[in-house]
């Protein structure tokens, strides 16, 4: 504490607030205000069809700038469908055998994937917390399936809080990283997703994913795939047939 | 402190001006993200947002030590654990220490300017500890044994050949230029490394004390590799890196991230602050976050640079900077380059040291306009030489060149009397005319001059100079009226 | 009534481009304005000031503004002079009494660049010009960013007759000049210079048009060092012209 005591004053002094004594947030409403979002929060909840419908177009046309494959399913069973057929035409970029990992939870437990793909030589693993092996099975996987708490149209955002059975190695390890979307999670932009994180307790971690890994780093060739998921994919799950 | 081996500006500015990949490269960066970051605010969604973020940064600063107790007391709630370091070798015994008492043998690397500030690498290799960049761009110039030269896009001074040959030496793989080949076999070598390793180091673009996450941004993914996957987390911050509200986070970490790369927001930003929780099965062990000053705390109490605080290190300034773009980064010499680093490099390592970095620049406000938080680096350059002309106690800065001094005490004598001045212009033009050439141009003078003249012309002093042509113009006019009186 | 301007002449006008000055009188004469040269001035101060020199600068400025303390309005043939003038001069006269800064401040309210006097002032741009040729014009960094002097020098541009603007890439890049840079950093300067040369020989023009000599000379320089045919011209001698290039 000596240190932090020594280091704070050397800041104040800086500040020539030295004679104050040691100062703390609450003496400074001001700075540490925050925004009044109930505002925000009305016209999130207040969304129907039609405008979740325009944020899902949104979505997929800031998809295709960041080369984000967004598709649309009715339910979990085509939901299921699209992923067995990504994992069919797909190549293991690391080992050769087909394994899957999902994130925990009725959304990806819905898919029934193991079912689906039975018979295929495909194995399908689901983050179990406490699971002394998960990580290796991550670390096997050429796909990762996670569930999105929520999706940023303007950005094609796709938002991820860590919690024991959503494990931030799914979307991260393996070479192709499918989200599942809930279309109701849709949100148009970064200062709805502030509005509601500030109304709950900070996670230990959260990550917004905006497409596959990129780099530009020789010559300024994009090239996709420097060391996180090369190809993403978001399945947005609509909750009715398409036309 | 670590100080930059003896600058050489000048140097290592004819260097970057004799390589022709690097002119070639710069223009393309710039072009690119230079131009598109002008673009940018040239019709912005939220016109206010930079003067907004510019006040908020300052209101901070001004608040910092209440801000940064907060920022700690939630990382330590959250289970992490804060170091205040005072110095750069502070920070580096702890992450030393650290590292010893986790038993590390491997650390991977996130970008982080302020590792490279405070010289980490050096020391944990000297514990027989591996450490590894994995930004593709800073894992080049490592292989290369080279500093990088641009905030953001570290490598952006080689081509692909160089590239090529690097990763055939270094990698083993056949020769290839193709960036994508290229870029796997790097995923390759350091996807092992990544996932083995005990350690990994990442830097912090911007923390929130409310909330105790630190934000991190990235394309490649790397940064959340590295963060996630080994059992220790160490995340170096300079003081100044911090933001009060989560609100505050995000929109300046939307700003950085709209200079820097123009996207509406980066592949990754992720948001970190303490160990794994209890039943996650993954994310580190041990979270560290060692909070830095090194020199800023200095800056800070001086009103004439405490902007330089506001920096959100996205490289606009490089981007758009004529000087820069012609020079490249390893003429500064320092970890930070272009038009902000010649700031703040002199304020951080002593300003008669990095004199040539006060000076080296043409002014031309470039840097002022695209910066995403107006930070007026122009001023602040000008605010060095006036110490770099008569000292500064505060500054420890002795008056630069008594030449120059000099000759600037003449030049006043001259200015403050037309008749010295005009004289002095009739001299010059006299002792001239030897040096006048058939194309009617000075091609080789001396003194400064000569220096003029290596790679440009000069053009002469007028025979008849404008005053003299004035008031001959006036005598002819008023014959005129005479005239016209007389015969009218 | 007849509108009065006193001529701020730039040194390197007085001493090397009067043909500069003259050109702007006659122009300024052509646009019906009684035009004054007050005697005595020297320099605005920029280049002790840019280099640190605040204490030196200051003696120059306090020339300046005493000589041109009654003033109507003050032209000067420079975006860069009158940038320090306006935008410097209140710094530099910080500590003196509050009648030198109100002096200060007058005197640089009333300071107007060419270009910017004539179209925002005078609300002239057609000054019956003919200048028939090919030229771009290269936008210098104090009076683009300094003054925000971008579209006046275009549109005077855009009324002389016979005359073709065409654009150049980065017209808004740095030429390199830099006051005393162009001297300490020669290398560096004469570089970016090289660079502004490329892009003005890509639009085929056979002039280069300012509005800041200093600008035009360090071009010039490398211009005629790679024994390129294209000239410069300071924009008051493409408004002065009614006849032939010359």
């Amino acid at each position: 504490m000596a240190e932090r005591s020594a280091f704070l004053k050397d800041i104040r002094t800086a500040l020539d607030a030295s004679s104050a004594g040691e100062r703390s947030a609450s003496q400074f409403p001001a700075v540490f205000s925050q925004p009044d979002v109930s505002g925000t929060i009305a016209e999130i909840n207040s969304r129907s069809a039609e405008d979740q419908q325009a944020l899902l177009a949104r979505f997929q046309e800031s998809g295709t700038e960041i080369r984000l494959q967004v598709h649309c399913a009715a339910d979990s069973a085509a939901a299921a469908a699209i992923i067995a057929d990504i994992a069919r035409d797909a190549e293991p970029e690391f080992g050769t055998d087909k394994q899957i990992i999902q994130h925990a939870g009725r959304e990806c437990a819905a898919l029934n994937l193991a079912e689906l793909l039975a018979g295929e030589e495909m194995t399908v693993h689901s983050v179990v917390p406490g699971d002394p092996d998960a990580r290796d099975k991550t670390e096997a996987s050429f796909i990762g399936i996670t569930v999105a708490d929520w999706g940023i149209a303007e950005s094609a955002t796709v938002v991820q809080i860590t919690e024991p059975g959503k494990a931030r190695s799914t979307s991260l390890v393996p070479s192709i990283h499918i989200a599942l979307l809930p279309i109701e999670r849709l949100l148009a932009d970064l200062s709805e997703l502030q509005a509601l994180l500030q109304n709950q307790p900070p996670a230990s971690s959260y990550v917004l994913i905006s497409g596959p890994s990129k780099t530009g780093d020789i010559e300024s060739h994009i090239v996709y795939g420097a060391h996180g998921p090369k190809d993403m994919h978001v399945v947005v799950i609509t909750g009715r047939k398409s036309v | 402190m670590k100080a930059p081996d003896a600058p050489d500006y000048r140097q290592g500015a004819r260097l970057g001006l004799a390589s022709k990949s690097l002119q070639k490269n710069l223009k393309t960066l710039q072009n690119r993200f230079g131009r598109g970051a002008f673009k940018e605010w040239s019709a912005p969604a939220d016109p206010g947002q930079r003067e907004r973020v510019k006040q908020r940064r300052m209101d901070i600063l001004e608040h910092l030590d209440a801000v940064l107790a907060l920022l700690a007391d939630r990382v330590e709630e959250n289970g992490g654990r804060v170091f205040f370091a005072k110095t750069a070798e502070e920070a580096v015994k702890y992450c030393v220490e650290v590292a010893r008492q986790g038993d590390v043998k491997t650390i991977v690397k996130g970008k982080s300017m302020v590792s490279a500030e405070i010289g980490v690498d050096a020391a944990l290799h000297r514990e027989g500890i591996e450490v590894l960049e994995t930004d593709l761009g800073e894992y080049i110039v490592q292989l290369r044994e080279e500093a990088p030269s641009h905030i953001v896009a570290p490598s952006v001074h080689l081509n692909r050949r160089q590239v090529g040959r690097l990763f055939t030496e270094k990698l083993g793989i056949p020769y290839s230029e193709d960036p994508p080949t290229l870029t796997m076999a790097a995923r390759k070598a350091l996807r092992t490394k990544m996932l083995t390793a005990d350690m990994g180091i990442s830097g912090c673009n911007i923390a929130c004390a409310e909330t105790g996450r630190i934000g991190l941004v990235s394309n490649e993914g790397n940064i959340r590799m590295s963060t996630t996957m080994p059992r220790i987390h160490v995340a170096l911050m300079g003081i100044e890196r911090v933001e009060a509200t989560l609100a505050g986070q995000l929109e300046t970490l939307q700003l950085l991230i709209k200079a820097a790369t123009q996207q509406k927001l980066s592949g990754y930003v992720s948001f970190t602050g303490g160990p794994r929780q209890s039943g996650d099965i993954d994310g580190p062990e041990e979270f560290h976050l060692v909070l830095i000053d090194n020199g800023r705390s200095k800056i800070l109490a001086d009103p004439e640079f405490r902007e330089v605080l506001a920096c959100l290190r996205c490289g606009a300034c490089l981007n758009v900077c004529p000087v820069y773009g012609r020079i490249g980064g390893h003429a500064y010499n320092a970890t930070y380059s272009g038009p902000v680093g010649a700031v703040l490099t002199p304020l951080l390592y002593g300003v008669n040291r990095h004199a040539d970095l006060c000076k080296g620049e043409s002014l031309c406000g470039a840097c002022l306009d695209v910066c995403p938080v107006n930070n007026d680096l122009p001023r602040m350059l000008l605010a060095l030489r006036y110490k770099l002309a008569y000292g500064d106690e505060r500054w420890q800065t002795r008056p630069h060149k008594p030449f120059e001094a000099f000759t600037f005490k003449l030049w006043r004598l001259a200015v403050s009397n037309a008749l010295i001045y005009r004289l002095l212009c009739k001299g010059l033009s006299i002792l001239q005319q030897p040096f006048i050439k058939e194309n009617g141009m000075i091609t080789r003078g001396i003194g400064p001059a000569g220096e003029w003249t290596r790679d440009r012309d000069l053009p002469p002093l007028a025979r008849r100079p404008f005053s003299k042509r004035w008031r001959q113009r006036k005598e002819g006019k008023s014959a005129q009226r005479r005239d016209e009186v007389k015969h009218g | 009534m007849k509108k009065r301007v006193s001529l701020f002449i730039q040194c390197l006008v007085e001493s090397m481009y009067p043909e500069v000055g003259e050109a702007m009188v006659d122009v300024l004469e052509r646009a019906g304005v009684q035009v004054d040269f007050p005697e005595g001035q020297t320099c605005c101060g920029q280049p002790a000031f840019n280099s640190g020199y605040h204490h030196e600068a200051r003696a120059a400025a306090q020339r300046f503004i005493s000589i041109f303390a009654d003033a109507e309005h003050i032209v000067c043939p420079s975006g860069s002079c009158v940038h320090m003038v306006r935008h410097h001069y209140p710094e530099l006269f910080a500590g003196e009494d509050q009648e030198t800064r109100d002096l200060a401040a007058r005197v640089a309210a009333n300071c107007y660049e060419f270009s910017q006097y004539l179209v925002d002032v005078l609300k002239i741009t057609d000054l019956q010009a003919r200048f028939p040729a090919r030229v771009t014009y290269h936008d210098s960094c104090h009076l683009l960013r300094g003054l925000g002097i971008a579209d006046q020098p275009r549109q005077l541009l855009a009324q002389v007759s016979g005359l073709e603007l065409v654009e150049m890439v980065d017209s808004d890049v740095c030429c390199g000049f830099g006051g005393t840079f162009s001297v300490n950093y020669a290398d560096i300067s004469a570089a970016m210079a090289d660079e502004k040369v490329d892009n003005i020989l890509a639009t085929g023009a056979d002039y280069v048009v300012g509005c800041d000599m200093s600008c035009l000379m360090n071009i010039q320089g490398r211009l005629s060092r790679r024994r390129e045919a294209v000239q410069v011209k300071h924009i008051a001698e493409i408004l002065a012209s009614t006849g032939g290039v010359g």
